[in-house]
């Protein structure tokens, strides 16, 4: 079985740096401290030009390119040139008299192509670009040109063993949809505009952190009836049977009648919307949200039917216009069924925004799916006791400036249920269309079978792949009273057949056209490719450069990639974490630090912005909750939005994302040892090693322990032997964060004392605190962050954990990458152009 | 209907007890002349990651905070950590001495798979497990009842290999997968699939037939890796095939009524009380109304990670994997103590009801039918050793309780491995002698009908027991 990149246990417990894609070799170290004699730092756009011209990736020749012949170890050179270095500096402590971290270098086969040390070489290759071997205090050295060599040669001979592996074939990317996923998919395919598949299991996440990686998909029973389920569900909510039936609407009190856009004929009873008024008072017509007025609660009564879609619409206007002011309207739904026994939920996704005036209102829509949301139990019961009613509240929210409020006047409400924009739906009309033959039972249903399938399982279908189809439906209509009903069944089964639940199912290496529309569209949408992408592939057409390039284009601009956006970053960063704290009390702030690093993305997505602005950037993507979080000025309003900032808000980039300083806490205190690991894995993409045997826990019963800050605690318990290795890799990167608290508020102070956040790492670089943090990354590490982006978008846009095989291909595109200023949507258009995401 | 005053005063009794009974159909069990024993015999098993604290002697959270009882047999004394158990001691035995072989020197974090399968899942490398206890006896009893066992966990699903969400294994070594949402589990237990439950189960079946066939069609087109992922397919729609099959039977048999005054049916984690109460009442629940026979409930998988992680809120501690690696800190072992006997007090707040509901068609109360037990695959620090185990009830089953059994040699005060603060403990050489868990679960599957004579490479019952 082979290892997976990040995964060689063994030898991390004996040795540090671990990276298979580590730093190459470069001739040139230069630091950024180096660059300013004078003692003065340098900006951190001085030392982003710095590292750019320094990029060991930029300045190398590509020496190995993938070739489908075998290549051959060159061991000429290493007899010649790369063992005397290697007998002069590395075996008096690797060797036959020492074997420090039981490891001996000269033991080693030399042949990395067909030898079996592949592991060990590439520890080896690790520790010396890093920086980490030898080590300060031995008595030998190495220059750096003798770096260069034997880096060179190990980088050459690693590519070579990488693109043996790889002709060698054997991985796989065929593997049922996540979670998120098929709902998506389901969602695509059927016009269906919420989610259905909250009873599926949740995904565990693979080891690099992705929940689509084919080794940590897995199937059962019970996830099997669960597709069924859901999908017949899905089926029925987007089909009809029958007559339209007739809506429930609830009005303001005389309301304008030309305002309704409802079809009286349609309309089974209209019942006035009442609100708790003071005795006497009238309900009134205007609902007005001002200052003291902040939202309006309706008692629906038990009216609503249980199942169908709820149209709310509601025409609004702003009293004032001000750019920067902003307000928005949010919907409750709730009941109180006895004393202590309530319940609410928000149903509406996000709050939406208010933007017309009084003189020119805004018509506002909102659909809701009254089978979905929490509804009162009790509602059908004949006894009016526990309380039967359904409760709807709107809530303003507004933000002024100045002395003129914002006011907002909402003269017309109208709620039905269930709600059609047409009969019969859209939805329906695309599965069961108008055709000559719709009278023809058998064949109508191949037909509808036929172009069903097609969508589903994303490719043509052959007359004998949906026979069985057909006949299935014979076999269920005798049982139904219509055929759309007996054809529901059928087609939920075709929602649970592997074609549709699985991807990747190739035979060749090369994936084929209707292969690459499911891939892009998964990569891109989360979710199944639509008629254009289907329809290309079908011509042939679509791996056409050109066609290809618009498609990502297209692709990018369509409201279905922020699902690329949300996953990727999700996984990417690990935000599951912040579903596990428990010290964030305001929902508001939580919703928005959950969202920070996504919308940041995506700024840097859609504006095609460089890679290195996640290390540090001179703005910030925020909304008006997180800018105040941040002590930042003048951003209002609950959308994101790119807001330019000064150094002294100590933002910019996402290591200073309120969620991941968060979610890497204990809930009280900053956690340097979590923020540590998570550097090195999410950005890094270096994983620390487990614990190794022999250690210690940090004996707090102790006095002299517990006068100590936590700096010296840490420092106290890593100059223990047994601690020393995997602590001296992580901690200082966590402490580096030190000036940051649980919730991320920057803090100068910890219990009155100043904040130590200044650490060494184990190369000796000294990093100050997150602006030197983030000036060494940017000035010597952009090529590890270059390659760990690529390495990890890359393996969520297969779908599969990256091996040794992928080495060569993540190394190319890493270049190319990097020649192309760090762009992150040229990296989307690399990696899909590409042959790794060609194949198999 | 007819009455009889039996039938009513069970009745009055259960409406007591909050559980509504839509009559007959206990009387449909009575009449089943295929169940051997009128009186159902029950298996629960509840999983807690993390093991529990063992000081050493020294410290002086040893004395109240040390999770092992002290004294003998029967004059027993239980610490700080178990005393919650004290007015249920003559329903409890509690274990000591016993692991599985294994798994001895296996990290603790990849331990819960096996807790009750007993198989050699090793630390690293391939992976295969082999069927836990509670599967071997609903192979055997499940066909009494509508579900042949209840699965559940705070995490749902299966987890992955060494970091099982689930403590089910089938026949073939494949996770059985865990349900953990207490409304989903409502639902699956207690609301009716339908009228036409015949004619749809007629239908799936048909529905079935078809993907199989059209699977076999699409694997003959894939490489033989990928074949191997769609078995996985195959074997899911296979056992839905066996599950339809089961359903079909029960068709005529009315879902039972039970009462939702106990029940808080949208709790998750985060409401740790309140889900952890929900979750035993719903197996309660299934046990009374005969809707089951064998339930596991995981608190959690091990090494932290997800919603179990909140439980510890219940008793105002913060993430429950972190507190065992937090004795050393102080209040540590209390605080590790203070979790753990919270654990305690809900597994004892459910025998407590075991104990109070008398038999619907038997002897004595549900709990003299049921040999329920609450462990960990691991005691101190990640060592896989001296599982803290306690069972209840049995009576009827013969088992024999109020007792703290202590098996092996060498470790009568269960210091072995106390105080360990780092995993050199877990890989350290075994010096006491420990008894093999299997032997106890031969011993339970006996009493519990089974002709079992060995498990997971082990025979033979565990004496004194």
């Amino acid at each position: 079985m082979e290892a997976t990149m990040n995964k060689f246990p063994t030898l991390s417990q004996l040795l540090l740096g671990r990276t298979l894609f580590c730093l190459l070799a470069s001739t040139i170290f230069c630091s950024a401290q180096k660059s300013s004699p004078s003692g003065e730092l340098p900006s951190l756009a001085e030392a982003r030009r710095v590292g750019r011209a320094n990029s060991a990736l930029l300045t190398k020749k590509q020496s190995v390119t993938a070739t489908n012949g075998t290549p051959s170890a060159n061991l000429a050179t290493f007899k010649k040139d790369i063992a005397p270095i290697l007998t002069k500096t590395c075996v008096q402590c690797h060797g036959p008299k020492k074997a420090k971290g039981k490891f001996r270098i000269d033991t080693l086969d030399p042949n990395l192509i067909e030898g079996g040390d592949l592991d060990w070489w590439l520890e080896v290759f690790d520790a010396l670009s890093n920086d980490e071997m030898p080590p300060e205090d031995a008595d030998v050295n190495l220059t750096s040109a003798e770096i260069g060599k034997v880096t060179g040669w190990l980088g050459s001979e690693i590519q070579k063993a990488s693109i043996k592996r790889r002709n060698e074939g054997g991985h796989s990317s065929f593997r049922r949809m996540a979670r998120y996923e098929y709902d998506y998919a389901l969602q695509d395919l059927l016009g269906l505009s919420y989610s259905l598949s909250g009873n599926l299991p949740p995904e565990a996440g693979s080891k690099n952190g992705f929940k689509n990686s084919s080794e940590t998909l897995q199937m059962s029973a019970m996830q099997f009836e669960i597709y069924r389920e859901t999908a017949l569900k899905a089926l029925e909510h987007t089909t009809v049977v029958g007559e339209h039936p007739k809506a429930v609407v609830y009005q303001l009190p005389n309301s304008d009648e030309a305002s309704s856009a409802l079809d009286r004929n349609q309309i089974s009873k209209i019942h006035t919307l009442t609100q708790r008024t003071k005795k006497g008072q009238k309900p009134p017509e205007i609902v007005t949200f001002d200052q003291r007025n902040r939202s309006v609660k309706f008692n629906l009564s038990n009216h609503l039917p249980d199942q169908g879609t709820m149209r709310i619409t509601l025409r609004a206007g702003r009293s004032t216009m001000k750019a920067d002011e902003f307000a928005s309207l949010r919907f409750i739904f709730s009941a109180h069924t006895s004393n202590n026994a309530n319940f609410s939920e928000v149903i509406s996704k996000r709050a939406i925004p208010v933007s017309g005036s009084v003189d020119d209102p805004q018509f506002i829509h909102l659909d809701i799916p009254l089978s979905e949301i929490q509804r009162n139990p009790f509602r059908n019961n004949e006894e009016k006791f526990p309380r039967r009613d359904e409760f709807l509240t709107i809530e303003c929210q507004s933000k002024t400036r100045g002395k003129e409020p914002l006011n907002i006047f909402v003269d017309f409400i109208e709620i039905s249920a269930p709600f059609f924009e047409q009969w019969p739906p859209k939805t329906h009309r695309d599965i069961f269309f108008e055709s000559p033959k719709r009278n023809k039972e058998p064949e109508y249903a191949r037909e509808v079978l036929t172009r069903f399938m097609e969508r589903a399982w994303r490719r043509p279908v052959k007359a004998n792949e949906v026979a069985p189809f057909v006949t299935l439906f014979m076999k269920y209509r005798p049982e139904f009273p219509t055929m759309e009903e007996a054809m529901l069944e059928v087609l939920a089964t075709v929602l649970a057949t592997p074609e549709f639940l699985y991807l990747t199912q190739e035979n060749s290496s090369t994936i084929s056209e209707a292969g690459l529309a499911s891939r892009l569209s998964f990569f891109l949408w989360s979710s199944i490719p639509d008629k254009e992408l289907r329809d290309l592939a079908k011509e042939g057409t679509l791996r056409d450069p050109t066609v290809l390039k618009a498609q990502i284009t297209r692709m990018l601009a369509d409201p279905r990639s922020a699902r690329f956006s949300k996953h990727f970053v999700q996984q990417w960063l690990g935000l599951d974490g912040l579903n596990s704290v428990v010290h964030v009390t305001d929902s508001a702030l939580m919703e928005a630090m959950q969202e920070e690093p996504i919308a940041f993305f995506k700024y840097v997505l859609d504006s095609n912005s460089s890679l290195m602005d996640f290390l540090h950037s001179d703005y910030a993507v925020l909304n008006e909750r997180l800018a105040a979080h941040y002590q930042i000025r003048d951003v209002y309003g609950p959308q994101f939005r790119r807001v330019p900032i000064e150094p002294n808000t100590n933002r910019g980039g996402i290591l200073t994302n309120a969620a991941i300083l968060t979610m890497n806490s204990d809930g009280k205190d900053s956690h340097p040892l979590k923020r540590g690991i998570w550097m090195l894995e999410r950005i890094l993409h270096d994983p620390p090693p487990p614990a190794p045997p022999n250690v210690p826990e940090v004996d707090l019963t102790d006095p002299k322990i517990l006068e100590m800050t936590l700096k010296e605690r840490i420092v106290d318990h890593r100059n223990k032997p047994a601690c020393l290795s995997c602590h001296a890799k992580i901690d200082p990167w966590g402490i580096a964060f030190e000036n940051y608290d649980a919730l991320g508020v920057y803090r100068t102070k910890i219990k009155n004392k100043p904040v130590d956040a200044t650490s060494a790492l184990f190369n000796k670089k000294e990093l100050a605190g997150m602006d030197g943090l983030k000036r060494y990354l940017l000035a010597e590490r952009q090529d590890q962050f270059a390659r760990a982006m690529v390495h990890k978008m890359t393996a969520y846009a297969l779908g599969r954990p990256l091996t040794f095989r992928d080495h060569a291909a993540i190394e190319g595109l890493t270049v190319q990458f990097r020649k192309k200023e760090d762009r992150l949507r040229d990296l989307i258009h690399l990696i899909i152009y590409s042959s790794i995401f060609n194949s198999k | 209907m007819t009455t009889n005053p039996a039938a009513m005063k069970r009745r009055n009794f259960l409406r007591g007890t909050g559980v509504a009974l839509g009559l007959p159909w206990l009387e449909t069990f009575a009449a089943d002349d295929s169940n051997p024993d009128p009186a159902p015999k029950r298996f629960l098993s509840v999983y807690h990651p993390d093991g529990v604290g063992l000081p050493v002697k020294e410290d002086p959270a040893w004395k109240d905070w040390s999770w092992f009882p002290r004294g003998g047999e029967r004059n027993f004394e239980l610490t700080k950590v178990l005393d919650v158990l004290e007015p249920l001691r003559k329903e409890i035995t509690i274990y000591s001495g016993l692991s599985h072989p294994a798994a001895r020197t296996v990290h603790g974090h990849s331990n819960a798979d096996q807790y009750l399968t007993g198989a050699a899942i090793g630390g690293h490398g391939a992976y295969k497990n082999s069927i836990s206890i509670d599967q071997v006896y609903a192979e055997q009893i499940g066909q009494f009842t509508r579900h042949s066992s209840l699965v559940m966990s705070t995490n749902g699903g299966i987890g992955g290999p060494r970091g099982a969400q689930t403590q089910s294994y089938n026949r073939s070594g494949r996770p059985v997968p865990a349900l953990n949402h207490p409304k989903q589990i409502f639902d699956l237990l207690f609301v009716t699939s339908g009228k036409e439950a015949a004619a749809k189960l007629a239908r799936s079946k048909s529905a079935l037939d078809l993907l199989i066939a059209n699977t076999r069609s699409l694997g003959r087109k894939l490489s033989r890796h990928d074949q191997e992922t769609l078995e996985q397919y195959l074997d899911a729609v296979r056992d839905t095939e066996v599950k339809l099959e089961k359903a079909r039977q029960w068709i005529d048999n009315p879902i039972p009524k039970v009462a939702t005054s106990n029940l808080t049916l949208e709790a998750g984690p985060k409401e740790a009380r309140l889900y952890f109460e929900t979750m035993y009442e719903l197996i309660y629940l299934s046990f009374l109304s005969d809707s089951t026979r064998v339930a596991t409930f995981q608190l959690g998988r091990e090494n932290g990670g997800g919603p179990h992680n909140l439980l510890s809120t219940a008793v105002g501690l913060g993430n429950a994997h972190a507190l065992t690696h937090a004795v050393k800190k102080p209040k540590g072992w209390e605080n590790l103590g203070t979790y753990n006997r919270y654990q305690a007090e809900e597994f004892g707040r459910f025998i407590q009801k075991l104990k109070d509901t008398k038999e619907p068609n038997g002897q004595g109360s549900i709990l003299d039918n049921t040999f329920a037990m609450h462990g960990s695959a691991s005691s101190s620090f990640h060592l896989s050793r001296n599982y803290p185990i306690i069972s209840a009830g049995g009576k009827n089953l013969g088992f024999e309780n109020g007792r703290y059994l202590k098996f092996g040699k060498g470790n009568e005060d269960n210091q072995a491995g106390a105080g360990i603060m780092s995993d050199s403990g877990w890989r350290g050489k075994v010096e006491v002698e420990e008894l093999p868990l299997s032997k106890l679960f031969i011993t339970v599957l006996q009493r519990l009908g089974v002709e079992a004579s060995s498990f997971a490479g082990i025979t033979g019952t565990l004496d004194r027991v």
